[in-house]
């Protein structure tokens, strides 16, 4: 029985085509192309295994402006990856063996894995919050405490980070007033 | 010099499962060349990781395909917990191969329905998909679902499956090989079978290779590559696994391959049920992905093997989930097998690629 | 004549007992784990709202306010993650499937306020 590893790699773009064909020369088989939306771009990885060692190689942060050399004259059966990530992710590639020119899913919407929804922004901002919130809050662990105080700002955005906006508002006010009270208290 | 004509073939197709459009172009009854179209079920499933995190997702990665549902559940489950570092208790491992084996049975028993219904055998089909009831009963009773399990979480299993219920397990699974192998030799020896079947769709090993084609549809052309061979999980606990190949490369050989890896199946069930450890069925996984960690995993499904990756980004949500199904990576296969062939095959090379487009598309 | 080869079978099967089920004058009983569907306990129920927040098709809606506990039946995917994740351990998967009918419709359960039973005494 052979054993399974895997790897993962980094790969710069202009290496994809000369990786594809030292791995066919050495008979290795293809795995699959998959695309991954990040910030700074699509990160691609080709995959192949042979002999039971799985390579995942990662090619980091493709533009829209750059074009993507096809591995399909080495490797046919990578026309379905590679439509498919020119549908969902809007990456140019160049010379598909089989190529479907935008056609193969027919979506509805240009490059829907791209778009990232509000309520998915609205979560990843809230998400970075929380971890500066977190690290002003070590920060200043070492305050003493003044007696009974109402939640602090960044409680609150540690609290309603993650609710959706209804509740936000509601806990938000919540906690404000127990602000207000406990001010008030204080004061007398 | 004769005039060629395109004639399309699906979406809608008696003989297809899924929807699938294939421009067969045609000189005179043979296929000259073949341009496939997939996206008639394409749901966007992949994209429904930003919105449930890695623990809801499980049941989405179940209903990306109705047959092939266990194995994307446990290649899910399993990619995530490499991901995660976690390790699953023993006995988790040697249930889920279980079922799993259980799905590769009803997967096959299904499939050989279909090819006989694609060459007109309807009382075949009836005979399969009988005694393909009896293993969907064995999944309600054992996990609450015929269809869809939700048996596998991250972490482990839900449900145990205790020693009676394994004795009615093997006892239905001898039951069913008795007729089973009665309808087997039924169909590798009759007359009308063969004449559909031998010399269609012939494809060369070294096409194959080429092609990196996966599952009995490869094994049938005498590559014998099986991820099942890599020991991994409750499967590096069998006395011997070899995968079943046969060397004739045509739609006999894959018919005659997935008849005899039902056999494996039941063999493999049974050996496991006796060796099955006692001790837990899951692990409290606690936490979420770390930032930027990735994880692939390899599974080897009733159509082949079917790659899974995962990408996390600190928080509950994984930030990418991929899988790549056999049928996609087979389809440049299936385009090689059909040119050249008469028209009247292509119902039967299509099927016996057992092409599962739902979960090729997601 | 050639070999009626599935001819055993075929004759067997005039004097067996037939694989279906006389549907529905007869039916087939449910086993014992069959997911059909979830059943609140009222009284243990503390309405915490775990459940909803981990149901994975959102069938579970929870309002503290009203004190009401609803599931949408034609939602739920009948997963069972609300059951395990319960901390009182008040749901449970009911063997019977959601009866068939022509409009979708929630099912409201009321949960007591403990509180109001012990000042009313």
């Amino acid at each position: 029985m052979t054993t399974f590893e895997q790897t993962f790699e980094e790969l710069p773009l202009a290496g994809v085509h000369d990786l594809a064909a030292a791995r066919h020369a050495e008979g290795w088989r293809y795995v699959q192309i998959l695309a991954v939306n990040t910030e700074e771009g699509i990160d691609l990885v080709y995959s192949y295994m042979k002999d039971g060692h799985l390579a995942n190689f990662n090619v980091s942060g493709v533009k829209q402006t750059d074009v993507v050399p096809s591995i399909t004259d080495l490797y046919l059966e990578a026309f379905v990856c590679e439509n498919e990530i020119h549908d969902l992710f809007d990456v140019a590639i160049s010379d598909i063996a089989i190529d479907f020119g935008g056609m193969f899913y027919q979506l509805a919407e240009k490059a829907p894995m791209t778009v990232v929804s509000p309520e998915q922004l609205a979560a990843r901002e809230k998400a970075k919050k929380i971890a500066a919130a977190k690290a002003a809050k070590e920060a200043k662990a070492a305050a003493p405490a003044e007696g009974p105080t109402g939640p602090t700002e960044e409680e609150i955005q540690a609290k309603i980070a993650g609710l959706d906006p209804e509740k936000a508002a509601k806990v938000r006010a919540a906690m404000e007033a127990k602000a207000r009270k406990a001010a008030e208290g204080k004061g007398e | 010099m004769s005039k060629a004509t395109v004639i399309p073939f699906g979406p809608q197709h008696p003989v297809l499962p899924e929807p699938l459009h294939l421009d067969l172009v045609v000189q005179d009854e043979t296929v000259v060349d073949v341009l496939p179209q997939i996206g008639f079920v394409h749901r966007g499933l992949e994209k429904l990781v930003e919105t449930r995190d890695y623990n809801q997702f499980i049941y989405i990665a179940e209903r990306i395909c109705g047959i092939c549902a266990m194995g994307h559940s446990l290649g899910y489950a399993e990619t995530v917990e490499s991901l995660m570092g976690v390790e699953v208790p023993k006995r988790a491992e040697y249930l889920r191969v279980i079922w799993h084996e259980l799905s590769r049975i009803h997967s096959h028993l299904l499939w050989l329905g279909l090819a006989a219904d694609a060459f007109g055998f309807e009382s075949m089909f009836m005979h399969c998909w009988r005694l393909r009831e009896r293993v969907l009963d064995l999944f309600e009773k054992t996990t609450g679902g015929r269809v869809i399990l939700s048996v596998v979480k991250v972490g482990g299993v839900v449900r145990d499956i205790d020693a009676s219920q394994m004795a009615e397990i093997v006892s239905v699974l001898d039951g069913i090989k008795g007729e089973y192998t009665q309808i087997m030799n039924t169909l590798l020896t009759d007359t009308s079978v063969k004449n559909r079947t031998v010399g269609v769709g012939h494809i060369t090993t070294e096409d194959a290779a080429a092609l990196s084609m996966v599952g009995p549809f490869a094994r049938a052309s005498n590559l014998p590559y099986d991820v099942r061979s890599f020991g991994r999980g409750a499967y590096g606990d069998l006395a011997d696994f070899a995968p079943i190949t046969a060397t004739e490369g045509d739609c006999y050989a894959r018919v005659k391959v997935r008849c005899l890896e039902v056999l494996q199946s039941i063999e493999i069930i049974k050996e496991l049920g006796a060796k099955i450890p006692a001790g837990d069925i899951e692990v409290a996984v606690k936490g979420a992905p770390a930032d930027g960690a990735q994880a692939s995993n390899v599974l080897e499904q009733p159509r082949g093997e079917c790659y899974y990756y995962a990408r996390g980004n600190g928080s509950k949500n994984l930030e990418r989930m991929r899988m790549r199904t056999p049928t996609s990576q087979n389809l440049a296969g299936m385009t090689v097998a059909l040119k050249g062939c008469d028209l009247a095959d292509v119902n039967m090379i299509i099927l016996t690629i057992d092409p599962c487009i739902s979960c090729t598309e997601r | 004549m050639g070999s009626f080869k599935l001819g055993g079978m075929t004759f067997g099967s005039l004097f067996k007992k037939p694989e279906t089920v006389l549907y529905p004058f007869e039916q087939k009983p449910a086993p014992a784990g069959l997911k059909g569907h979830i059943e609140n306990d009222a009284s243990a129920c503390i309405l915490c709202g775990i459940c909803a927040k981990s149901c994975p098709a959102d069938a579970i809606a929870v309002e503290k306010k009203e004190r009401t506990w609803a599931i949408d039946p034609f939602r739920c995917v009948q997963c069972g993650t609300c059951v395990r994740v319960c901390p009182k351990h008040c749901l449970t998967m009911d063997p019977a499937y959601t009866p068939i009918a022509t409009a979708k419709s929630c099912r409201v359960v009321h949960v007591p306020d403990p509180k109001a039973a012990v000042t009313e005494s």
